[in-house]
């Protein structure tokens, strides 16, 4: 395995009086699925953002692909997707061309995209107007916009939060397709089964720091004394009453 | 349950929301009042110099267009208030699209509104309650601003009636916008349409009063506002036109909610396109994008507004000429035509502006920004976008006010029309100031793009009310719409334009700076 695809050393990020990050460590390896956890608060869409380089961190350090976010932002976002965690449109563009202006501004040509097959999965009317779109139907405009074309890494905030189950399928099959040609995921969720059944790894996150991070398998060996059957859930729950 | 239940919790809840811009737009409407009030006899020495002046302004078709016409010319109030019979009164009509626009339309697209629908409020609350609160905050300006004029010194009778005018007019534009919010599902077209109707009335009376066809002036509600005569031998049933159109429009509104869901407009939503133009491809596509519709409208309505005063205004020259002692009093009405209209023109163009950088402050909030700037999207794109939107957008709109002037002037005969243009220019400076201000409030922090309406009004009340409250010069010369020369009123003067352009240069410079190190959102 090669050079971690994003790594975060000793975050810190304060707003005013608040700590909302308070020295994060994160990695994830190139190829993988990385579950990213933790209640509302945590600090889970604020690491996001300074991932994004669209915060500064107060202190620590962050690398994207090996490179500063912060710096290097534009280049380095042309590699990756990203989808917000509450998706909010401009009310009087249609849907097709929020991803197409998407698209474009990854330097992706929506002709050449995998836009039309993405919309149909989704079942997504591209022609509505943002302001029309249901609070799923917003995540889902997102959504395409992000799975439409390959990029190296996925980052996702909360991606599932407002979709039905047969939606959350086409998602999980999306995932697959995208890991099965090498792309790495950073997932955050609060759907615990999900990222059970989708993330290679996955990162704990508690009050701004991380306190537990890696596969299932050592989670259950650190949390649960090995039970091969504790549930994410069930390491999850621990993780934050002890 | 009745469709009004809770309309009394919902018109408290508006009332806090509105805690802010309702008082101080008022405010600044009632210091307009008592200044105007307090500043006009004092510029008469005697009562011929009134006569003859009141009754040379009342010969300029332009002047009559802008301000309506003086038809007494022995009443010292309908002197004083010659610009806040109708002009003034339109300003403050705007106050009531904006709210009513607010907790209606904007509380549906929003989402919000199903929210509160889903409590124990009535399907008409809302509705209801926007028109309560505004019917009320109507009433209670025209009050404060007959108090303001006897203040200023005005006779008691005239200034109850002149009160009334605008509590007639605050009610129509409350009732006007009430029912535009109705029609589109986008609050931004129902925010247009009210906006066209008040224009259009505004409109409807200039050519009437422009061209002294006083059928058409009793047309448009602006034009009661002159007839009902408020400063002698004022006509009392005049204000039951207010009512019943009030009433009328308010019923049409209550038909109309009847017929469409929550959400829904009764213009049809038409489908978008599936795909984007190729052009949209960056942070200034998105831009141009989402503001054209809004910049084809000024550029119509900035540009009908010059042609049509710029052909009305050739001849003023003479009566600055003729009148000569009163050119104290033209100066305070707004000197000649053009440079009149400019600087109205100029205010209201710097809302285009500062809306725009208000609308970069919403997307950030409403994270729209960080999906722009997570892709190949620099921040220097992003804002130079916005900055490229407010501030060469507005300088297009004063262009084509410009245009428009040169155009109406030179087919109506009026001496070196291109000189318009040059007069036009000549208010980019101020302009570019503001919206660049506007735009440092955005860069310091997202949620203080709103000072940029502060930064706004305070320059406004500098330059309108500072020259009648005789404060000293180089305070009122703060506010930049002071400092540009009145070209072709004054002369030009180079030294205050590229002043104001380098403060400009500055404030945008000092913005992007800020913003290039600042988090999003």
């Amino acid at each position: 395995m090669g050079d971690p695809v994003v790594q975060a050393r000793g975050l810190v990020k304060t707003f005013g009086r608040v700590r909302a990050l308070d020295g994060l460590d994160l990695e994830v390896a190139a190829g993988e699925v990385h579950g990213f956890l933790g209640p509302n608060g945590a600090g889970k869409s604020t690491t996001i953002r300074i991932l994004l380089g669209l915060m500064r961190a107060t202190a620590g350090e962050a690398r994207l692909f090996g490179g500063d976010p912060w710096r290097e932002a534009p280049t380095l976002h042309r590699r990756l997707a990203y989808v917000p965690g509450d998706v909010s449109l401009w009310p009087n563009l249609s849907g097709g061309e929020t991803i197409d202006l998407l698209l474009r501004m990854r330097g992706v040509d929506p002709a050449t995209s995998r836009k039309g097959d993405m919309a149909e999965r989704f079942k997504l009317d591209l022609t509505k107007a943002g302001r029309a779109y249901s609070k799923g139907n917003r995540q889902k405009v997102a959504l395409v916009a992000a799975f439409a074309a390959e990029v190296d890494l996925l980052i996702l905030d909360e991606p599932t939060s407002g979709l039905d189950p047969l939606m959350e399928q086409a998602f999980a099959d999306c995932i697959a397709e995208h890991t099965g040609r090498g792309a790495t995921v950073l997932l955050s969720s609060h759907i615990l089964s999900e990222v059970e059944r989708l993330a290679d790894r996955v990162t704990i996150i508690r009050e701004g720091r991380a306190v537990e991070s890696g596969s299932l398998a050592q989670l259950r060996l650190a949390q649960a004394g090995g039970d091969e059957n504790a549930s994410l859930e069930e390491l999850f729950l621990r993780a934050y009453q002890s | 349950m009745s469709t009004l239940t809770g309309t009394s919790a919902l018109v408290r809840q508006n009332l806090r929301r509105d805690r802010i811009i309702a008082p101080l737009w008022m405010l600044v409407m009632v210091v307009f009042a008592v200044a105007s009030a307090a500043a006009t006899p004092s510029l008469f020495t005697t009562e011929a110099d009134q006569l003859e002046l009141a009754r040379s302004l009342d010969e300029q078709p332009a002047l009559r267009a802008l301000y309506g016409p003086i038809l007494d010319p022995h009443a010292v109030g309908e002197l004083a208030m010659s610009k806040m019979t109708v002009l003034y009164a339109l300003f403050a009509a705007v106050l009531f699209v904006i709210l009513v626009r607010r907790h209606t339309r904007v509380e549906e697209e929003s989402g919000r509104a199903e929210l509160i629908g889903s409590t124990v409020v009535g399907r008409d609350a809302p509705a209801a309650a926007a028109v309560a609160e505004c019917l009320g905050l109507s009433v209670l300006l025209g009050v404060l601003v007959a108090v303001a004029d006897i203040v200023g010194g005005l006779d008691v009778a005239g200034s109850c009636w002149f009160g009334l005018t605008w509590i007639g007019t605050g009610c129509v534009a409350s009732a006007a916008s009430v029912l535009a919010c109705q029609l589109s599902s986008s609050a931004r077209t129902c925010g247009a349409i009210a906006a066209g109707l008040l224009g259009g009335a505004y409109l409807v009376r200039a050519l009437g009063d422009g061209f002294r066809a006083t059928w058409l002036s009793w047309l448009s509600p602006f034009g009661w506002n002159t007839q009902l005569r408020a400063w002698s031998d004022p006509r009392g049933w005049v204000a039951l036109l207010y009512v019943a159109l009030t009433v009328a429009l308010l019923v049409a509104a209550r038909v109309l909610r009847g017929h469409r869901d929550l959400g829904g407009g009764l213009l049809a939503a038409r489908p978008g396109r599936p795909a984007g133009a190729r052009w949209l491809a960056s942070p200034l596509g998105l831009s141009v994008r989402v503001h054209r519709t809004m910049l084809v409208l000024w550029t119509v309505a900035v540009g009908g507004l010059g042609a049509a005063f710029g052909a009305m205004a050739p001849g003023l020259d003479d009566v600055i000429r003729s009148v000569g002692g009163g050119q104290e009093l033209i100066g305070r009405l707004g000197g000649a035509m053009i440079a009149a209209v400019l600087s109205v023109v100029a205010m209201v163009i710097t809302c285009y502006g500062i809306t725009v950088v208000t609308h970069a402050a919403g997307d950030e909030a409403g994270e729209r920004a960080d999906m722009v700037l997570a892709t190949g999207a620099s921040r220097v794109g992003w804002f130079g976008a916005t900055a490229l939107t407010a501030l060469g957008g507005s300088v297009w709109l004063l262009l084509v006010t410009g245009i428009g002037l040169w155009i109406g002037y030179g087919a109506a005969g009026g001496p070196d029309p291109s000189g318009s243009l040059s007069a036009a220019v000549g208010w980019m400076p101020a302009v570019l100031c503001v919206v660049a201000l506007a735009l440092l409030a955005w860069s310091l922090r997202p949620g203080w793009a709103v000072v940029g309406w502060a930064v706004l009004a305070v320059f406004l009340l500098l330059t309108l009310v500072g020259e009648l409250l005789k404060l000293p010069g180089w305070v009122v010369r703060l506010s930049p719409y002071s400092a540009v020369p009145q070209y072709p009123a004054q002369a030009w003067r180079w030294t205050p334009e590229l002043v104001l352009l380098a403060v400009a240069a500055l404030v945008g410079g000092c913005a992007w700076l800020r913003f290039r190190g600042r988090d999003i959102g």
